[in-house]
């Protein structure tokens, strides 16, 4: 008999949890496209060792604070607009899986150090889902480094440029504040290709190549 | 046709070119993947080392995603470490590999097939593998082995780049390497025969991006008739890339199937093919099966069906990544496929 069970559409996977066992942990959307109309998301493993339960667990208590996300009476994780931000989800997810099982679950600041200018970059929130980044001083390239970093919380939370000629303001679809969702993603907005190449990286593991394209 | 015919039968006809109730779903490559190994735990690099471990992750074939086949050969190293190449066994999440920059022979003479070729830990893992999966899944599903064959096992013990360029040199040392080397691959083949294997995979990886048609045709088509004779089971060879200049050889070989790549077009290889050998295959695995949805893997199932191709499988070894839902829609298209062809059957009678 199948023990696998339909449980919607797998969006993220992270294959070896470096906390737990190295057991593979899954980001399922269910909702919006199988038939209701919120998206929600699924935290799952396959693993059946003894704790696995409790550190799924973990992690949806942690995409709750970092994201800003809900959990309904299924055990089912939701942005509070029932949006699915699905890429926005999936950075949430990733994050809370590298969090280290002592570490407190945190709300990440609207403001960073960003390394690169070494200005101090805020998001303020303007209201129906709108941001705006700034930064404090004036160091070189001030400018480009909010347009840069403007556009990385774009590409990661699928945001949109609120007008073209405001490249320092980005905007949700569904025109609700997601401030912890935001501050997260401001973590690597300032590095969004460093971010993306990462994933692609890890997606590339696992993929069989003929000898003759071995080392 | 009988009404129940089980999938072991199904694909044993289809290999002999004999009508089925309906078109088997064939893995002659691995279809594990690290959510599998979770869910029966057994994870790389383990179940490439333990048999008990690589009998139960390659069970899930058959009875999670519904395959006809059972495959535990997951890698394409186990005869190469026998044979005393240094391998990187890798985690959970990767396939483990040959260190060719390390090569363990660097002329003919050096090729010895050692006394405990068969008796090396990673040879007896398959072997035992293959008994534990006969035992409890024989009466149901094809259970299929794996033997290199030894174009592969030349990368592997002397290293990609001195091999391909001792076959520029000097044809006549790269044939007798050849020679040499094939009796690993049936010494490896027969072993998994009397361990209970109803088929086997014969990877030589002459690949399209590397190796010509005509280098097949002189290196490797007379090699691949002699396996027929001696391996007295349904072979299917595998070759990766673009191998529609080499089709014409290999269907000359005997060879019951040949697992095909996802670079050929599944009408072009059937015309050329003309059913002298089955085909197997051709489902993409780095774009469809991994990254694309059940949807895009169906229309890539169908497309197959259509050209008449008579196992249906993924085209190689899938990524460890790859999603259940993604596999499972093989062997669903293949039901909906015959579902429907019975439906307009019926309304056309």
């Amino acid at each position: 008999m199948r023990r696998v069970v339909d449980i919607g559409r797998r969006i993220e996977l992270v294959p070896m949890d470096p906390h737990f066992n190295d057991i593979s942990i899954g980001l399922y959307r269910q909702g919006a496209n199988n038939g209701n109309d919120t998206a929600v998301f699924l935290v799952h493993t396959y693993s059946r060792i003894s704790g696995a339960a409790e550190r799924i667990e973990a992690v949806v208590a942690a995409m709750q604070v970092l994201g800003g996300m809900l959990k309904n009476a299924d055990g089912l994780l939701h942005f509070p607009c029932n949006s699915a931000h699905e890429t926005a989800c999936r950075r949430v997810f990733l994050e809370a899986c590298k969090l280290a099982p002592d570490a407190p679950a945190e709300p990440r600041p609207l403001n960073i150090l960003d390394k690169k200018s070494q200005l101090t970059v805020t998001v303020d929130s303007r209201g129906e889902g709108i941001y705006r980044v700034t930064v404090e001083g004036e160091g070189r390239g001030a400018t480009r480094r909010i347009s840069a970093i403007a556009g990385g919380l774009a590409k990661l939370g699928e945001m949109e440029p609120l007008a073209t000629d405001e490249r320092d303001t980005v905007t949700f679809a569904c025109t609700q504040s997601h401030d912890a969702l935001v501050g997260l993603l401001l973590t690597r907005a300032p590095n969004v290709r460093v971010a993306l190449r990462e994933e692609e990286m890890g997606a590339a593991r696992g993929v069989l190549s003929a000898p003759s394209q071995q080392t | 046709m009988p009404n129940a015919i089980t999938g072991r039968e199904r694909v044993l006809a289809a290999l002999r070119n004999e009508p089925t109730d309906r078109t088997p779903v064939c893995n002659p490559t691995s279809v594990a993947t690290v959510e599998l190994m979770d869910l029966v735990d057994a994870p790389f690099p383990q179940a490439n080392r333990e048999p008990e471990l690589m009998a139960r992750l390659a069970a899930t074939g058959y009875t999670e995603l519904g395959f006809d086949t059972i495959m535990p050969v997951f890698t394409i190293i186990q005869e190469s470490s026998a044979l005393g190449c240094k391998i990187q066994w890798e985690q959970k999440d990767n396939w483990p590999t040959v260190k060719m920059r390390e090569p363990i022979w660097e002329d003919v003479d050096d090729i010895v097939i050692p006394n405990d070729f068969l008796t090396h830990p990673d040879a007896q893992c398959v072997l035992e593998a293959i008994k534990i999966l006969k035992k409890e899944y024989g009466d149901e599903v094809a259970i299929i082995g794996k033997t290199m064959g030894p174009w592969s096992l030349g990368y592997h013990c002397f290293g990609v780049e001195p091999f391909l360029l001792l076959s520029l040199d000097d044809p006549g040392k790269t044939k007798l390497a050849l020679d040499r080397m094939k009796e690993a691959t049936v010494q490896f083949g027969v072993a998994q025969i009397e361990a209970g294997a109803d088929a086997l995979t014969l990877p030589d990886h002459a690949t399209g991006d590397l190796v010509s048609g005509e280098y097949y045709q002189r290196y490797l088509r007379d090699l691949h008739i002699e396996f027929v004779e001696r391996i007295p089971i349904p072979l299917i060879l595998h070759i990766c890339g673009r191998t529609v200049d080499r089709m014409e050889y290999i269907a000359q070989t005997g060879m019951a199937a040949f697992h095909y790549d996802s670079k050929n077009e599944p009408e072009e290889s059937m015309d050329i093919v003309k059913k002298r050998i089955a085909l197997v295959g051709n489902i993409n695995n780095p774009e469809t099966l991994f990254s694309k949805a059940p949807e895009d893997v169906k229309a890539e199932v169908v497309k197959n069906l259509d050209a008449g191709v008579p196992l249906i499988g993924p085209e190689c070894a899938i990524p460890l990544q790859t999603t259940i839902e993604n596999l499972q829609a093989i062997p669903e298209a293949v039901q909906e496929w015959h579902r429907e062809k019975t439906r307009t059957a019926r309304k056309t009678l």
